[in-house]
């Protein structure tokens, strides 16, 4: 029995990965599980410069999940790799390094510094969907050409694998999926938080000082599913599911709509225990069930004709 | 390693329409929780809800927080019944540093009076010569005003109304306070934030060393989702501030330090 999975070439020793800008660099949830019990983890999304990310207030509740608008607060590329890539390294968990750009040279320039550290990172996750930055980001990810043209550019530079994270807040996520493909990326993770608002009525202001953030949590799993067997129709490199993934059976819906591996965080800004107790779920389905390789189950959804 | 416990409600004092004060059964909350930290607390919506610890029992293994219906959250947990359980973690932040107290001088104001109380009862064990000064609406709202009385011997209040102690906000009363009373005084202040300010104000006017315990909308509460940051003067040169977590670098911070 096992229930370790390849997305590509990248082997993990299962499907669980925290998703960026849930767990930070892991320091934090450290401290409420073994973080090598994890298939991986996904840094907070990196930019070329320091970020502070935006001001005023940054999350807002939404029945069965929140929207936040952090705007990418990270140290930057250079202190990553200084402070925090060794401890990720160490935690033993899988190594997936998140990056975010303003344009493309800014993902240019960051591809190229972190392409020495190969040795230590499993994958390169390319933000191109995140909602809360006024530049870039979701702009290229929105364009299946400009995916294409910008992936088939970072290519040429490391032989890394290349994860291109997708924004929902398209009309077709298939077609941006197909462009990421096109551009040799090795596995599209799909999706990233849908952009949404929260207005107080007192003051009929958006309650988030950013006016819009972006959803996650519960809520947003029927959306990712659907999106991640659209996706696993229309390409044929590898999907990681990513949407309100809570529990070991929202991690089996995922991998039976066509996931590899499963992201998922939002659950754990509220029980920080909850990805290992999924891991251990996911074990004893197996068993129980008589599964010999988990993986086997990825894709495996029938449709009613 | 941490964890997140689950807890029961044993039980529930009502202090007046919208507000009680709730003690749990958690012997790892009793045990380690100190002034000034926090918990996250489940309700029926999706994110927990954070209180300041208003105090411990290590013997009876229950710790207690004060409630104020603020939203829907807060609400739900105001109906709790005794039994009712929960689950919860903590205690988180950074809380109160006494280390180098010599006197104390207590402010708060709101749901900050419950903490502040965790920190009168501290330092009455510690011997630490203290004085607490809370602001209240009104005399009908002055909550835990007996149990403050008797935890400590300096116990001063103001209100709004002006039917119970100074008449006015806690700067009414600070600004009669006598220099010789303040020498060698480190000030803590839990409260509206207009109130800390012009506490912070007050004391660094004085001289005086001050902490604030700072409040945001909170997610986690532990630090990993970055979204309860406040602005805090940053030591680099030609920077202005750097965004610290509420949650984890906090909630208490030097006053001066705070970019309000």
């Amino acid at each position: 029995m096992s229930i370790s999975v390849k997305v590509g070439e990248v082997a993990l020793k299962n499907p669980v990965i925290l998703a960026s800008g849930t767990c930070g660099f892991g320091r934090e949830l450290a401290e409420y599980m073994d973080l090598s019990k994890l298939g991986a983890l996904s840094s907070k999304g990196l930019t070329l410069l320091p970020r502070d990310g935006n001001q005023g207030v940054r999350v807002a509740e939404t029945p069965s999940g929140m929207l936040n608008c952090v705007g990418l607060q990270n140290p930057g590329v250079d202190a990553f790799l200084e402070t925090e890539l060794d401890y990720m390294v160490d935690s033993g968990a899988g190594v997936v390094v998140n990056v975010a750009g303003h344009s493309n040279e800014d993902y240019i320039a960051m591809v190229e510094k972190l392409d020495p550290y190969k040795e230590k990172i499993d994958a390169l996750e390319l933000n191109f969907s995140c909602p809360n930055v006024k530049e870039g980001c979701m702009v290229i990810g929105s364009s299946p050409k400009a995916i294409e043209a910008l992936v088939s550019d970072l290519r040429k530079r490391t032989t890394l694998p290349l994860w291109i994270k997708l924004t929902p807040n398209v009309t077709s996520i298939a077609e941006t999926a197909k462009g990421a493909e096109a551009g040799g990326a090795d596995a599209v993770v799909a999706i990233n938080t849908m952009l949404g608002m929260a207005i107080d009525i007192r003051t009929r202001r958006p309650l988030l000082h950013n006016n819009t953030g972006g959803l996650s949590g519960p809520c947003v799993k029927p959306v990712a599913l659907r999106m991640v067997h659209d996706i696993y129709s229309a390409v044929k490199i590898p999907v990681v599911g990513c949407g309100g993934a809570s529990t070991y059976e929202d991690v089996l819906e995922f991998m039976i709509a066509g996931a590899s591996a499963v992201e998922l965080g939002t659950i754990s800004l509220v029980h920080p225990t909850r990805p290992v107790e999924i891991v251990e779920d996911l074990e004893k389905y197996c068993q129980d069930n008589g599964i010999e390789e988990l993986s086997s189950l990825t894709g495996t959804l029938e449709l009613w004709r | 390693m941490k964890n997140e416990y689950s807890i029961t409600l044993v039980n529930k004092e009502v202090l007046g329409p919208a507000c009680a004060v709730l003690t749990f059964s958690c012997p790892e909350i009793a045990g380690t929780g100190r002034p000034g930290q926090f918990i996250n607390l489940s309700c029926d919506h999706f994110l927990k809800r954070p209180f300041g610890i208003m105090c411990t029992d290590q013997e009876k293994g229950t710790f207690s927080i004060g409630v104020r219906k603020v939203g829907k959250g807060t609400d739900m947990i105001l109906k709790a019944e005794e039994g009712d359980t929960f689950t919860v973690l903590g205690p988180l932040g950074n809380g109160f540093d006494f280390s180098d107290v010599k006197n104390l001088l207590l402010i708060g104001g709101g749901t900050g009076i419950f903490p502040i109380f965790f920190a009168a009862q501290y330092a009455k064990d510690q011997g630490i010569p203290c004085k607490v000064v809370n602001g209240y609406r009104s005399k009908s709202d002055a909550f835990l005003y007996d149990r403050f009385s008797c935890t400590c011997s300096d116990f001063q209040c103001t209100t709004d109304a002006g039917d119970l102690g100074t008449k006015g906000n806690v700067m009414a009363y600070l600004e009669t306070m006598d220099e010789s009373a303040l020498s060698d005084t480190t000030v803590m202040v839990v409260g509206p934030g207009i109130m800390m300010r012009k506490v912070s104000e007050w004391a660094q006017a004085k001289g005086l060393s001050c902490y604030v315990s700072l409040e945001q909308r909170m997610a986690c509460g532990i630090g990993a989702c970055l979204v309860c940051v406040c602005k805090i003067k940053a030591e680099q040169e030609g920077k202005e501030f750097v965004h610290k977590r509420c949650c984890k670098d906090g909630p208490v911070f030097k006053a001066e330090e705070v970019i309000w």
